[in-house]
């Protein structure tokens, strides 16, 4: 029997504050992969990882190996990587093409749609064995590709993923509608990182704009700016504008707009002091969309947000241009893959400075990912520490507006992003609706 | 010649040990760029991630930050050993004064009771200088675990 009941689960979470156990026990961290990661859609990757008929990625979801494959013809296919025959990974390659999967241990075949395409010297087993038993490749209950998003729920009574994703749909539109080709492409691999913090620390921090004056103080230059996030190779366009004076706060960004939809979905609006992009390269993007888009090219261009967190584990930032995907492996342990994205059809300029801005921030070297990492793995440790039992979310308590629908709209250094993660955690572990 | 290759190779290990980090960047030409590729067996540092990719003013703003007061993730700050060895020249470059160097190295590295260690190829093309010294046109640091799970990195290899 669990532990934790509806009335515990709830006494973890009080309006302004979250009891440590909600970071630190492994029983909760058990019963999340089973009432949160499994009742939700998952990211898996994007579907240009694996181009052409053959290719395939393998990946770790949750702690479960999976390959992302592209069929012979053209269909694309998650499955779990895991022999049908005694339970071997059957493929081990980070990536590559294959004809088919060939398990190394007794020589079982499956096509690369996960079908089963034979075993050696089948006669030994019974007449109809083969034929009768499932022995495909086993693959997730479902499977959706939205705008080159390919997403899976491990259980088959998930809603619908129009449904889960609501409104924050259009936050992947917003990225994907940037391309003059309307396709968003992965085309320079991924940085992978594990750190040891629970995951839901990571989760808090991306959207809190409390943090950066002091955990990114030592990225931020004299005069206030940080080092180049975005912009044409070689200006100064992307130099963001961190602090007034040294360790101050921006009063900017008290203005600045935090905001979520139900199911613990949260955004933030793009940093006021982010310099529109412009320049010779910038004019031959704006060509482009004019040429794709027509009247509709300056809305689509617009970058409306910072960054926008699909809970429970996958995030968009938009400046920097990468998704970010967060796997829970234990209480104390994420890791984390940052996949850059470029804009199909966009200038080549544009798409080697994105990629030298994902290298600068966020690579495990990265300037503003190094000092992160560092903050989330002393919460972890700090958190051990006996004397206060309270996490403290409190700031402009009550202030945010929450709507009918349980969507919520927050100002600047509120933390009301947290507690809005704080709320879906508890509907989703207490297995109530995630309207209200 | 390779003694003073050899030489000029030790001491910018060692000055990254000491923490003389505004003195290895001196180590670089002004068009000098350092290198640590996210992916194995990379052409371009456009067709894959990259760990480091820097110029030399992105190099000043990264050494700018670790002499930084604040800069939490060097609190305490990490000890290093740079072990370098496996020294080769391999070939000369415009004219006679670019040469390539193949080495191997291991960096250690010791931070908050924990040790980690990280082994590559490594490749300088040097350009000798007036003043009968070297200069790095390009330094590139082949991980073996560059495409693998990392922990936070501050120092360079």
């Amino acid at each position: 029997m669990d532990s934790y009941d509806q009335v515990s689960l709830s006494s973890l979470i009080k309006p302004d504050r979250v009891h440590k156990d909600y970071y630190i026990d492994p029983e909760i961290f058990k019963l999340e992969i089973d009432r949160i990661f499994s009742k939700s859609w998952l990211l898996v990757g994007h579907e240009s990882q694996v181009p052409n008929p053959g290719d395939f990625v393998t990946l770790t979801l949750l702690t479960q190996p999976m390959i992302m494959s592209r069929h012979r013809d053209g269909s694309l296919h998650v499955m779990f990587n895991r022999c049908s025959h005694r339970g071997a990974r059957v493929c081990t390659k980070p990536s590559g093409n294959a004809l088919r999967f060939e398990c190394p241990y007794h020589g079982w075949a499956f096509h690369t749609n996960g079908d089963h395409a034979g075993v050696p010297y089948p006669e030994r087993y019974a007449d109809g064995f083969l034929e009768d038993g499932d022995f495909d490749l086993a693959r997730p209950p479902k499977q959706e590709i939205y705008r080159g998003f390919v997403f899976v729920a491990l259980d088959s009574e998930v809603s619908d993923l129009d449904t889960f994703l609501g409104p924050m749909r259009y936050h992947i539109d917003n990225m994907v509608d940037r391309s003059p080709a309307g396709e968003l492409e992965a085309p320079a691999g991924m940085f992978r990182y594990r750190f040891a913090a629970n995951w839901k620390i990571q989760l808090e921090n991306l959207n809190d704009l409390y943090h950066p004056m002091f955990t990114h103080a030592s990225t931020t230059a004299e005069d206030g700016t940080q080092f180049r996030r975005q912009g044409a190779e070689g200006d100064e366009a992307g130099k963001v504008k961190l602090l007034e004076k040294h360790s101050s706060l921006n009063m900017q960004w008290e203005e600045q707009v935090i905001a979520g939809h139900p199911h613990g979905h949260t955004y933030m609006q793009r940093f006021p002091m982010d310099r529109e992009n412009q320049g010779p390269v910038y004019e031959r993007y704006k060509s482009s969309m004019v040429e794709a888009y027509g009247a509709e090219a300056e809305a689509k261009m617009k970058v409306h947000h910072h960054n926008s967190i699909f809970f429970p584990h996958w995030s968009i930032q938009y400046m920097t241009q990468h998704i970010r995907i967060m796997n829970p492996i234990s209480v104390d342990c994420t890791e984390n893959i940052i996949i850059p994205l470029k804009l199909k059809g966009a200038p080549e300029e544009m798409w080697k400075s994105a990629l030298r801005s994902n290298n600068n921030s966020h690579s495990p070297a990265g300037m503003v990912m190094a000092d992160d990492m560092d903050a989330w793995v002393r919460c972890q440790e700090g958190m051990q520490a006996n004397g206060h039992d309270w996490i403290v979310f409190a700031r402009s308590v009550g202030e945010e507006s929450i709507d009918n629908e349980g969507s919520f709209q927050g100002l600047g250094t509120s933390e009301a992003n947290a507690r809005h993660q704080h709320r879906a955690w508890l509907h989703y572990m207490c297995g109530m609706d995630q309207g209200v | 010649m390779i003694k003073e290759i050899e030489a000029f190779i030790y001491r910018e290990a060692r000055l990254l040990d000491e923490r003389r980090f505004e003195e290895w960047i001196e180590l670089f030409a002004p068009e000098g760029y350092y290198w640590v590729p996210g992916a194995p067996d990379q052409d371009d540092p456009y067709e894959s991630v990259s760990i480091f990719f820097d110029d030399l003013p992105l190099l000043k703003t990264r050494i700018q930050r670790i002499r930084h007061p604040k800069i939490h993730s060097q609190e305490p700050p990490s000890r290093t050993c740079h072990l370098v060895s496996n020294i080769e020249l391999g070939a000369r470059g415009n004219g006679n004064d670019q040469i390539s160097v193949f080495s191997a190295q291991i960096m250690t590295e010791f931070r908050l009771d924990k040790e980690r260690s990280y082994s590559g190829r490594v490749k300088h093309l040097l350009r000798s200088t007036e003043e009968g010294n070297f200069e790095i046109l390009r330094k590139r640091v082949d991980l073996i675990n560059c495409d693998g799970l990392f922990e936070t990195l501050t120092i360079p290899f």
